[in-house]
């Protein structure tokens, strides 16, 4: 069979494509259902309660992942969204590429995200007095710490996961220490009001 | 009982007792209905060819680019999974179930009768898009059994959790309640327009509802099922079930299943799987799908929509005159977009399905030794149901539906589990209804539609009062941007509300196009 011309380019166009299949380019295309929950560029996904995860601290996002995949996240009850991390992070874990998909997720354009609550600003900056040592006075984390930064994430994942803390499906593991502290803490937070307000406040926060 | 009974108090009387079929019977006695029926719409040809990007290759999608590419329109899809299809999703041999967490790999046999159709299953005689699909693209179709009345109905709060035959169950509750209503119903009790006559006709009704005996009692019925069927011997009747036991069971609210409008008789499948529906589309579009396509950003532009996707860890923009968007609503509130406000609100206000389904490979059709063939029996376990195979009856092996969930929180509850802990749990439960059930399965599929990659979902959950204040701003196309699939239709979770909804978005594309002088008359 002769090949016409048109033929060759096609040709050369599959070897193209090949090529890209088999480079970097590939592995990067493996976490792509990260984006499938957490949105494009990793910056959240209300519809599915998926928080934004990029811009988030390398080092917190391994410690989380390790944490769903020990069980420690995502097992209690009432925690629909957690549920549907487990197996993530199991699955990450089993196949060895947890902090290759970390490296993925730092590698992606983080944006701010449009602030989806209005509480009281200035009830929420009193209550963040108690949240300062940790996590500092503008919600930027502390590493040695073990505390994340506050500023810049999902307003709506924060009081879901202080909620959380306060119900105690978040943090009475034994095996989550930070978790624990964060338990202990969340009594300055009593009531719905409260998490409200102070997440209204780390919003003003950069 | 001292109450009147008004015509529609006596519809929602036989409703109660008979289910909708003696509703929509009654009602069509007493000259209520009116039936009307959409047209497929009539495409016009295009003079200059216009750029058309559909986004999601499922059912909406590929009928849309069915019918438009035909018609001179530069169509091209762009799927994000794998795979074609969407939901409409038949697993065999080898194949993959690329679930987020649990991705798994069906290890069926190698057999054309051992399949599973992980989501539609069964097509009703009035879905007539999709049959007129199904005859235009050579999709073969048989017979589809959903109700089968030899099938169990197992539910812990009566008789103990012991399985009782669906037919004994709706014959014997119908007796004591046909009885019951022929003893509560009074001729002084009638109020216009019903006449005397009316009053005999419907104690008439009620007692062949209720196969009650010359004087209005039931004493058992050979629709419950005989004792014996023993052809020698005279006919011998089961002592009716205690009526008690029956109302115990929630299971009158699922009794009329098989009688609703889209499950009753006479339902088909395609002959080798659901997904021979998607196979024919290809057959005619295929080389205009391009997969592994997973869309990252829409941009809505004056005259047209620029759309971003990546594709081998790249990338990609393109152009199009007209982009309809099957991307399901909760995956596009995480997408960049342009949309307005009110707009992408709708996106996060319809929650998401999360039914499940298990199928299990069976190394013998032991159903069939009781009598079963095809059906569901019911249970109010998590399971739910159990479906037996209407094809491949009498050969050695079948694929069996082994749960199939409603409720989200039993979803939830399945989606958990790693798949063997799930097969574990629907096994226990499934031994209430065959003793010695776990001892056949050979291999087994587990389907969370919310945890699938690319879908995270399975049909939207509306209702009233979502429809009434998303449905209209959701399927209003934002400039030449159209949102589509089973999500924006009346009748999610079906085909047929996927192709309504392609055909409702492509007649307004051909509405607009004709307007413009772009088209000749089809």
């Amino acid at each position: 069979m002769k090949l016409k011309k048109k033929h060759w380019v096609g040709l050369i166009v599959l070897g193209v494509e090949a090529v890209l299949a088999a480079g970097s380019a590939r592995a990067e295309n493996k976490f792509d259902y990260c984006l499938l929950c957490h949105g494009a560029d990793a910056n959240g996904n209300f519809g599915i309660r998926a928080p934004k995860i990029s811009g988030v601290e390398p080092w917190y996002l391994s410690r989380q992942l390790e944490n769903f995949a020990a069980g420690i996240r995502g097992v209690p009850g009432d925690d629909a969204a957690g549920h549907e991390m487990g197996p993530v992070g199991m699955r990450l874990k089993q196949e060895a590429t947890l902090e290759a998909a970390v490296e993925y997720i730092g590698t992606l354009k983080s944006k701010p995200p449009a602030p989806t609550l209005t509480g009281d600003v200035a009830h929420g900056k009193q209550l963040y007095a108690n949240c300062t040592s940790c996590h500092g006075a503008k919600g930027e984390g502390n590493q040695t710490l073990n505390a994340p930064a506050l500023a810049g994430r999902s307003d709506w994942y924060l009081v879901v996961q202080l909620a959380n803390y306060q119900k105690g499906v978040r943090g009475a593991d034994e095996r989550d220490i930070y978790g624990a502290q964060m338990r202990a803490i969340i009594a300055t937070l009593p009531d719905e009001k409260a998490i409200t307000d102070v997440v209204a406040y780390i919003n003003t926060l950069k | 009982m001292n109450r009147t009974v008004s015509r529609r108090g006596f519809l929602n009387l036989a409703g109660a007792v008979g289910g909708s079929t003696a509703v929509y019977r009654a009602a069509m006695a007493l000259g209520l209905m009116s039936q009307a029926r959409a047209e497929r719409p009539d495409i016009a040809a295009l003079t200059k060819p216009k750029k058309v990007l559909i986004l999601g290759g499922g059912i909406s999608g590929l009928t849309a680019a069915y019918e438009l590419s035909r018609k001179g329109y530069d169509v091209q899809v762009l799927e994000a999974s794998f795979r074609a299809g969407g939901r409409n999703m038949t697993v065999r041999n080898g194949d993959r179930i690329d679930e987020t967490g649990f991705p798994q790999v069906c290890n069926f046999d190698k057999d054309p009768d051992l399949y599973f159709n992980c989501g539609p299953a069964r097509i009703p005689g009035h879905h007539k898009a999709l049959l007129n699909y199904c005859k235009e693209l050579d999709v073969e179709l048989e017979p589809f059994i959903n109700d089968n009345r030899n099938a169990w109905v197992q539910d812990d709060a009566m008789f103990g959790g012991k399985p009782i035959r669906a037919r004994e169950y709706m014959t014997d509750s119908r007796g004591f309640v046909a009885e019951l209503m022929a003893k509560s119903m009074k001729p002084e009790s009638m109020t216009a327009p019903m006449t005397k006559d009316d009053y005999e006709r419907l104690r008439e009704y009620v007692k062949y509802l209720g196969n009650l005996d010359p004087s209005f009692k039931y004493v058992g019925s050979s629709n419950a099922g005989l004792a014996r069927h023993d052809y020698t011997a005279p006919e011998l009747l089961k002592t009716p079930l205690s009526a008690s036991e029956l109302l115990k069971s929630r299971f009158m609210l699922i009794m009329s299943f098989g009688e609703t409008d889209d499950q009753a008789a006479m339902m088909m499948e395609p002959v080798g799987g659901m997904d021979r529906v998607v196979a024919g589309f290809l057959r005619k579009v295929g080389h205009l799908v391009q997969l592994q396509s997973q869309v990252q950003a829409i941009k809505v532009q004056g005259k047209g929509v620029e759309v971003t996707y990546r594709r081998n860890g790249e990338y990609v923009t393109a152009k199009a005159d007209y982009v309809l968007n099957c991307i399901p609503m909760h995956l596009l509130a995480g997408i960049e977009h342009n949309f307005p406000k009110e707009y992408a609100a709708g996106f996060t206000a319809i929650p998401r399905g999360k039914l499940f389904k298990i199928g299990f490979q069976m190394k013998e059709r032991f159903w069939e030794k009781e009598g079963i063939y095809g059906g569901i029996s019911w249970t109010l376990q998590d399971i739910q149901q159990l479906w037996y195979p209407a094809h491949g009856i009498h050969r050695k092996k079948g694929v069996m539906l082994g749960a199939y969930t409603f409720d989200p929180n039993a979803g939830e509850k399945f989606a958990r589990l790693a798949p063997a802990d799930r097969f574990k749990l629907a096994i226990a439960q499934g031994e209430k209804i065959h003793p010695g059930y776990g001892s056949y399965v050979e291999s087994g599929v587990s389907i969370a539609w919310h945890q699938m990659n690319h879908m995270l979902g399975c049909a939207a959950q509306w209702d009233e009062a979502l429809w009434k204040k998303w449905f209209k701003t959701l399927q209003t196309p934002v400039g030449n941007h159209f949102l589509m699939g089973d999500q924006v239709s009346y009748h999610p979770g079906w085909q047929e509300g996927a192709m309504a909804s392609a055909h409702h978005a492509i007649a307004e594309i051909d509405a607009r196009e004709r307007s413009s002088k772009n088209a000749v008359a089809a």
